[in-house]
């Protein structure tokens, strides 16, 4: 009987399976990408890699030595104070303590400062209190310490903001109405976003996390890189990381562009050149997980988008690696065998610049 | 022009999404004296069935997909005169949508909606957030065949089944097929809460809603 190695479906399930099978679902995942993406297949070699790196008998693999790479972190002090539901671990903590165990404790090499709830427009009426806690954490650390948040601009519909719900315009069949909501939408956000980061920016923030850039499509892109650009026009030397939602930009008004270039249904290797166009300093590829296919399927597809992605990409690319990304399967505490796993195969396969 | 090539241009114009390339082609069609049916199954629907295809690769969106049932309605409509009262306005079945109690997200669910819709469905979206017993009073008003019920999160993943477990208080559980959806659910979460299907994406949706209620 073949060994079998123990590796998780994407939604976390144990699962064994032969090195053959476990190379059958690499490269079939691999294939995906490529279908999809139009983007180079993975060598030979890479393949075997991924194969090693799947298979290696120790619970949590790291990278090789001189091979480590910077890590960035997002959703900010919430996973460590969050407790409902949210990635947090329910630890009591201040956002100040929160962050020096970040850069002291945890190794990162740069943090983020983030408002509990987490997207740009809920900040504006407490900005004046995110720019004294941001001037507070700058008097204690020195790793570079930026303010981040989520575009979110499903926030400027009903019943969240002012401009009717595109999806119910969509339903009534209303799609004129619908993209004219969002391209106002689009604009209270860009503006939205460069209010809040003047005013951390003079509280001493070393620059501007953009998480999840187009989870509310490409209206939530095009959005992004507006900010982005004027960011980088006010500030020459504001330090802009801008991560992805998704693998795909969705194309909820269909007909955005940005440079000339139509968003929606951009992939990864595609949206590199643009967010660095921006003014972005680095950019967060995402490439999601299928709930329903292995580890190995996974992460075989993730790594042939990420490789094409930094290929593409003339900024650095610190791949998105957690719940759900990067090949890890979907669960509120990534096990540590899929995400150690799935790192070092982006940094040693992929060639990514940091996670 | 031969049949097979009036097809292809009735699922051309319905591709290229516009009204008046799907109302012109229509018409040609009918000149040509074919069949409304034909017209509307090997043409029209076959043109919107690439559409979803393309929906499903990332090559076309929401917007697109609207302006196609839109123009596909607009080719519909002309071939009414043609039909037996009330076939070209039939709907395929009644389906209740929503976002499970506890769960914001509305993307995803909205364009499964949109798209049960384009597909011929009446389509009662409850939005999201939508506590549970709502479900049950929607399916009853409606008469819904089907309930869809998405979720996001892995905390909120268990209102699906209690949405099963309710439909069986009520005693509607055989008379509603329930397709459960969303990032953490999978076939085995499925399996495991004994709802009909599950969809991974909205173009699925819509596959696995004509298999149960056709």
């Amino acid at each position: 009987m073949a060994t079998e190695h123990m590796l998780r479906m994407g939604d976390g399930k144990r699962i064994f399976l032969t090195k053959e099978q476990i190379l059958a679902d690499l490269k079939e995942g691999m294939a995906d990408a490529v279908d999809l993406g139009s983007i180079p297949e993975l060598s030979g070699d890479e393949l075997d890699k991924l194969l090693e790196i799947i298979t290696m008998p120790a619970r949590m693999v790291g990278v090789e030595p001189g091979k480590e790479v910077p890590v960035t972190h997002d959703i900010s002090t919430i996973r460590l104070d969050g407790d409902q539901g949210n990635s947090g671990v329910g630890i009591p903590s201040s956002r100040l303590v929160g962050c020096m165990m970040h850069e002291r404790a945890f190794g990162a090499d740069s943090m983020e400062l983030g408002h509990i709830d987490y997207s740009y427009k809920p900040v504006k009426p407490v900005v004046a209190q995110e720019m004294q806690a941001m001037e507070v954490c700058q008097q204690n650390m020195i790793i570079p310490l930026l303010y981040g948040a989520m575009p979110n601009m499903g926030l400027y519909y009903t019943p969240d903001g002012p401009f009717e719900n595109p999806g119910d315009l969509m339903k009534a069949f209303k799609i004129t109405e619908a993209q004219e909501s969002m391209e106002h939408a689009a604009k209270h956000l860009t503006r939205d976003i460069v209010w809040i980061m003047q005013r951390m920016m003079s509280a001493g923030a070393d620059g501007v996390n953009f998480d999840t850039i187009g989870a509310a499509g490409d209206g939530d892109l095009y959005a992004s890189l507006h900010a982005i650009e004027s960011l980088r026009k006010q500030y020459p030397d504001i330090y802009i990381e801008a991560g992805m939602a998704g693998e795909l930009v969705l194309g909820l008004h269909g007909e955005m562009a940005y440079d000339g270039v139509t968003l929606a249904g951009l992939w990864p290797h595609q949206q590199a050149p643009l967010v660095a166009k921006a003014g972005a300093n680095l950019f967060g590829p995402v490439v999601n997980t299928n709930t329903s296919k292995s580890f190995a399927w996974n992460l075989g597809r993730a790594v042939t988008f990420i490789k094409a992605a930094v290929k593409a990409s003339p900024i650095p690319c610190h791949v998105n690696m957690g719940m759900g990304v990067g090949g890890i399967p979907m669960l509120e505490t990534p096990t540590i065998d899929a995400v150690s796993r799935a790192s070092k195969a982006m940094v040693e396969i992929a060639g990514v610049d940091g996670i | 022009m031969n049949k097979e090539e009036t097809f292809k241009k009735l699922s051309d114009a319905i591709v290229s999404c516009k009204k008046d390339a799907v109302v012109a082609a229509v018409q040609s069609a009918r000149n040509e004296g074919i069949e409304p049916a034909e017209i509307i199954e090997k043409g029209l629907a076959a043109g919107m069935n690439e559409v979803g295809v393309m929906f499903e690769r990332g090559k076309l969106f929401l917007p697109h997909v609207m302006m196609a049932a839109g123009a596909m309605e607009a080719g519909v409509s002309l071939l009414e005169a043609d039909m037996p009262k009330d076939a070209a306005k039939k709907k395929l079945g009644v389906i209740v949508n929503g976002t499970v109690e506890g769960d914001v997200h509305d993307i995803g669910k909205s364009i499964v909606s949109t798209m049960l819709q384009s597909a011929g469905f009446e389509v009662h979206d409850l939005g999201r957030d939508v506590p549970l017993q709502d479900f049950i009073d929607k399916i009853k008003e409606t008469d819904a065949g089907m309930v869809g019920m998405s979720a996001l999160m892995t905390t909120t993943l268990p209102g699906q089944r209690e949405v099963i477990e309710m439909l069986k208080e009520q005693g509607l559980r055989d008379k509603v097929k329930v397709m459960v959806g969303g990032a953490p659910a999978t076939q085995n979460w499925a399996d495991k809460i004994g709802a009909d299907c599950y969809a991974e994406n909205a173009s699925e949706a819509v596959a696995r809603a004509k298999e149960l209620l056709l």
